[in-house]
This record gives C-alpha cells, sequence and structure tokens, in this order.
C-alpha cells in the first residue's frame, strides 16, 4: 500500500521557494498530491501531502528536505500520514455557508468565533484571517467556509453568531455559498 | 436514443472546439435526442454535446429539473451565441465531467442567448440567475473550455489585492 507523509515548510518569501521544494520532492521520488501554499505576510507557507516511493520514510524525507532546501532556509516539518488519511473520497455535498467577521482587533475573536460554530455542529473546512486598516486602528478579518450537516438547521448557528456581535464587538454576515455543478 | 456516458476530462472532445451544425441534418436531430436522453437520466440541468462525445455545437437546458426554478423549462439550442452578459458574479461552480471539485469563477446575473430550434427558428432568450449560469456553462463547453479555465481565485477573493486602480 502507498506510504503518505504532509510537508509543513515555510520560510521568508522569496522567488524560487515552490520550485525548489517541488525539485527536492521530485529528485526524492515523492509524488506531490494535494497541496496548500499561502504568503502570511512576508512569510512563505506550504502544506503538502506527498506520496512516499518505496523505502523512504516520512523522517527521512524531512531530513533531506531539510539538507535539500537549506539555500533557502526553510523551517521543514515532515509527518506519516495514515493510508486511510490520504485516500480520495467522494465528499458528500454538504450545505455550505461562507461567514465574514470583521471589527476593532482584539485578542479572541478567533477563539470565540470557532467555539460557537463548533458548538452548534459547524466544521470549518477553510479559514484565512488578516489584520487589515491602519496602523493605530487596526482592523481584523476572518473569513471562514462552514459545513453543516444535512439534519442541522442553518438558522440556530446563525442566530449564536448573531449574539457574538456585540459580546465581541464585531459585524459579521452569514450566508450560503452559491455553488452549482452543470 | 440512446443515453450516452458522460465524459470526464481528460477526455480529449472536452478541449475541442465544437463544429456548427444544420438543425435540418438527421445527425444534428440524433445528437439531440441523445443530448435529451442523457440528462434526463442525469442529475443535471444542463448537458452540452462534446460531454457526450459529439464536437458538435448543440446544448440542451433545463433548468425546472432543480427545485424551485423555472426558467425557460427545456430547451434544446443549436448554434447557441451569448449575445449579452450583464451583472458579474462570483459563484463556486462545478461540472459533472470535472467530478469531485469545484472553484470561484466569474459568470454574470443575465445572459441574452441567441441559437436555432431543432425545427429551424432563430430564437432569442433572455436569461437570468440559475440559468444564465447554465447557458454560460454549455456554451463554454462547446468553445472546449472548462469551469477550471475561469477559475479567479483558489480560495477566497477577499483578500486579493488589486493591482491596479
Amino acid at each position: 500500500m502507498d506510504q503518505f507523509a504532509i510537508v509543513t515548510a515555510f520560510g521568508q518569501d522569496r522567488s524560487g521557494i515552490v520550485a525548489l521544494m517541488a525539485d527536492s520532492l521530485y529528485q526524492f521520488g515523492c509524488n506531490i498530491e494535494d497541496s496548500c501554499m499561502t504568503r502570511l505576510r512576508g512569510e512563505f507557507t506550504m502544506m503538502l501531502m506527498v506520496r512516499l516511493p518505496q523505502g523512504l520514510d516520512a523522517e527521512a524525507l524531512g531530513h533531506r528536505l531539510t539538507a535539500s532546501t537549506r539555500s533557502l532556509d526553510l523551517a521543514v516539518l515532515c509527518r506519516a500520514l495514515p493510508g486511510q488519511a490520504a485516500l480520495r473520497l467522494h465528499m458528500p455535498e454538504l450545505p455550505t455557508f461562507m461567514l465574514s467577521v470583521y471589527g476593532a482587533d482584539h485578542p479572541g475573536i478567533v477563539a470565540q468565533v470557532a467555539r460557537t460554530v463548533a458548538e452548534q455542529g459547524g466544521n470549518i473546512t477553510d479559514m484565512n484571517t488578516r489584520v487589515i486598516g491602519s496602523g493605530e486602528v487596526p482592523v481584523y478579518v476572518m473569513v471562514l467556509e462552514i459545513q453543516l450537516p444535512q439534519d442541522r438547521q442553518s438558522d440556530q448557528l446563525r442566530q449564536a453568531l448573531e449574539a457574538l456581535k456585540p459580546l465581541l464587538g464585531v459585524d459579521l454576515t452569514f450566508r450560503s455559498l452559491d455553488s452549482v455543478t452543470f | 436514443m440512446a443515453i450516452r456516458p458522460i465524459l470526464y476530462y481528460p477526455h480529449p472532445t472536452l478541449k475541442t472546439t465544437s463544429a456548427a451544425v444544420a438543425p435540418c441534418d438527421p445527425a444534428t436531430q440524433a445528437v439531440a435526442q441523445d443530448l435529451l436522453d442523457t440528462l434526463a437520466a442525469s442529475p443535471g440541468v444542463a448537458l452540452a454535446a462534446p460531454q457526450i462525445g459529439y464536437a458538435l455545437r448543440v446544448i440542451v437546458v433545463d433548468v425546472s429539473r432543480k427545485n424551485g426554478e423555472q426558467g425557460h423549462g427545456l430547451i434544446v439550442l443549436i448554434n447557441p451565441v451569448i449575445l449579452v452578459l450583464e451583472g458579474p458574479k462570483i459563484l463556486r461552480e462545478g461540472c459533472l465531467s470535472v467530478p469531485d471539485y469545484t472553484g470561484n469563477v466569474l459568470r454574470h446575473e443575465q445572459a441574452v442567448v441567441e441559437g436555432i430550434t431543432l425545427d429551424g427558428r432563430v430564437v432569442t432568450l433572455s436569461t437570468s440567475g440559475f440559468e444564465a449560469l447554465a447557458f454560460q456553462h454549455e456554451v463554454d463547453h462547446l468553445n472546449g473550455l472548462l469551469f477550471l479555465d475561469r477559475i479567479q481565485s483558489l480560495s477566497t477573493d477577499l483578500f486579493r489585492r488589486k493591482t491596479s486602480g
């Protein structure tokens, strides 16, 4: 059975990070499966699910990647993944919602919002946050994609989120994601 | 006449520009019938001929197959052309020919579509909402375009900075 690993890596953003990471993995006989990479301010961050070749385990891959990407000073972490977790499953189509939350920046916004979503049975499947605005009045923005089980009513989550507005001093909108398949 | 299997990318026909057809050609009528039969047996609301293996400019759209949608009902259109698009909108779109993946694409809320019916009449349809989206998606198929060719961003567009303006 195929062996898989998750690789995470990050370092100061510059041209050539993806190229060197991908080339290293290719040279080691790894196959990049699903991946997600983005820039967080000046830092470029990567998450990759890779299929390992025979005879290379996750720990050894981590050492080899650290060595091969040394010129870019990347922090690399590599961990074995149960084969089951790497299977491409046919995901059932669940009702999906977008949630935007924004307001004056203060600690605890993410924690409270995420807690509320979890308590209502929601599953956060994607999330981005960013501090925007002027230096004196930083504004916190978070955007989440949330899936709800079929038997959950979105109204309950909506009400619970609305109740957060005065508590956290934020504005928010919770809306169904228009998703169509033709 | 026949329910055809819906082709999946990377079948080359899905990336081919389809040829215009004549409504009176018996082959056109046969393709249209296959599209109707296949649509009836599928979970979708619209199909284009390339999705069942014919690189010909024929589409079927029937948004009334979806709960709460009416539109123009069942429409077979030959050599369809989109004349006007209005009201840009980003939505999450998927395709029966590209299973298990969706992406954010730019479409329009209103579309005016012109084409020829199976009995040879030229018709102009003013469509909106879900039906307008369906026509845009199907006409793309005739030009060898998949929603993958139109993805705007991998996740949210909110944080994308404008590079000009």
